[in-house]
């Protein structure tokens, strides 16, 4: 399954096979911080938005793929928002992976994140930093990473196909 | 000189980015004058759109979320992007505090205000990425403790603020051996999950397929 993940509102890109799409639909929360969805119900978020369950959508995904207007090398407010809700995707514990403390994972799947980045302009430097910030994500999620691709503008991502 | 102290942790009582940020007023005091300003949300307090003028230099204190930047912050600096197109331009400093122990893990959030920077055409001073932030806000501000290379890097951030003054961005952790962190933490875990009425084996639980919210 693919679970997609973006800030476009219109969402007209050709997608092949199963997946799920997690757009804002409705105002999102930002994370609070308060680690429930460790402590309290593991595996769920408690701020119950809609976007509660990303963290058990991410568990039963190959593909996480991030459809993100790209803020300073960053995903948008939107995107990150959802992804910072979703840290239940992994344990509390923690590992050491390539000599780095990481987390320890909740579930079995191993995840190709992608990310498709789109703005203009994009900087080499900002493009740099989306680069690390993806294999960062990846290196957190155990995963690996996939495409990470930039764009002049979201319409020119309707070329493609998911 | 005016210095904003901005805790963007979106907890609004105790955090690490509180507990920096105190420790930092310490050693700017009676040399600058401190304005407190809370971005604990992803809209910007009317505070800081009223006066951004008069603000010499900007220094933000933030968890690592996923990496990056928490997502209510990336919704404050695109708000702020504008603020300083007229008027003096402020420099800003950044200090990003991990649960993980290794504090270059915060390069990349750190990467982001510089970037940010160059958009809303700021001045980027330089930063601190903190390793072992999930006990800092319990550890005394004591030379002589766990605390001890934070405080001795939050001093010299603050001697390089005074001087207005670009280094390269710092990376440090707590005095306290990674494995023993790591110990600590896993007992934080268990305990509040008892504490919660749940066994230590519902930390790594699985749920069964969501219910939609709301429930039909």
């Amino acid at each position: 399954m693919k679970l997609i993940i973006t800030d476009l509102t219109q969402f007209h890109i050709p997608i092949e096979g199963e997946y799920k799409l997690i757009h804002p639909r409705e105002s999102i929360h930002h994370c609070v911080g308060c680690f429930g969805c460790w402590v309290k119900t593991p595996g769920v978020c408690v701020i119950h938005d809609g976007y509660e369950n990303t963290g058990f959508d991410m568990g039963c995904c190959q593909d996480l793929i991030l459809i993100s207007q790209c803020c300073y090398g960053s995903v948008s407010p939107f995107v990150k928002m959802v992804q910072d809700r979703a840290i239940s995707y992994i344990h509390p514990d923690f590992v050491l992976r390539k000599g780095e403390m990481h987390h320890k994972r909740r579930y079995k799947n191993v995840i190709s994140l992608s990310a498709h980045f789109y703005g203009d302009p994009i900087t080499d430097r900002e493009k740099e930093t989306a680069r690390k910030l993806i294999a960062a994500n990846a290196d957190n999620y155990d995963g690996q990473v996939g495409q990470v691709c930039f764009y002049r503008s979201a319409k020119e991502l309707e070329g493609i196909t998911l | 000189m005016k210095i904003a102290l901005i805790n963007a942790s979106p907890k609004t009582g105790r955090s690490a980015s509180a507990s920096l940020l105190a420790d930092l007023s310490a050693f700017l005091s009676g040399s600058a004058s401190l304005v407190e300003i809370g971005l604990h949300d992803a809209t910007l307090p009317g505070q800081f759109l009223q006066e951004p003028g008069d603000i010499d230099v900007l220094v933000f204190a933030c968890p690592l979320y996923v990496d990056g930047l928490p997502g209510h912050l990336l919704s404050c600096l695109l708000q702020l992007e504008q603020a300083f197109v007229t008027g003096p331009v402020p420099a800003v400093y950044g200090i990003v505090n991990c649960g993980f122990y290794e504090g270059i893990q915060a390069e990349t959030a750190l990467e982001l205000f510089e970037n940010w920077c160059r958009k809303a055409g700021l001045v980027w001073g330089g930063g601190i990425g903190v390793g072992g932030g999930g006990g800092l806000d319990q550890m005394p501000s004591s030379k002589n403790g766990p605390k001890a290379p934070v405080l001795h890097a939050l001093e010299q951030l603050a001697g390089e603020i005074l001087q207005k003054e670009s280094p390269q961005n710092h990376y440090v952790s707590v005095a306290f051996p990674r494995f023993l962190y790591k110990l600590a933490a896993q007992m934080g875990w268990r305990r509040s999950i008892r504490a919660n009425g749940a066994s230590p084996k519902d930390l790594g639980r699985t749920p069964s397929a969501p219910t939609p919210y709301p429930p039909a």
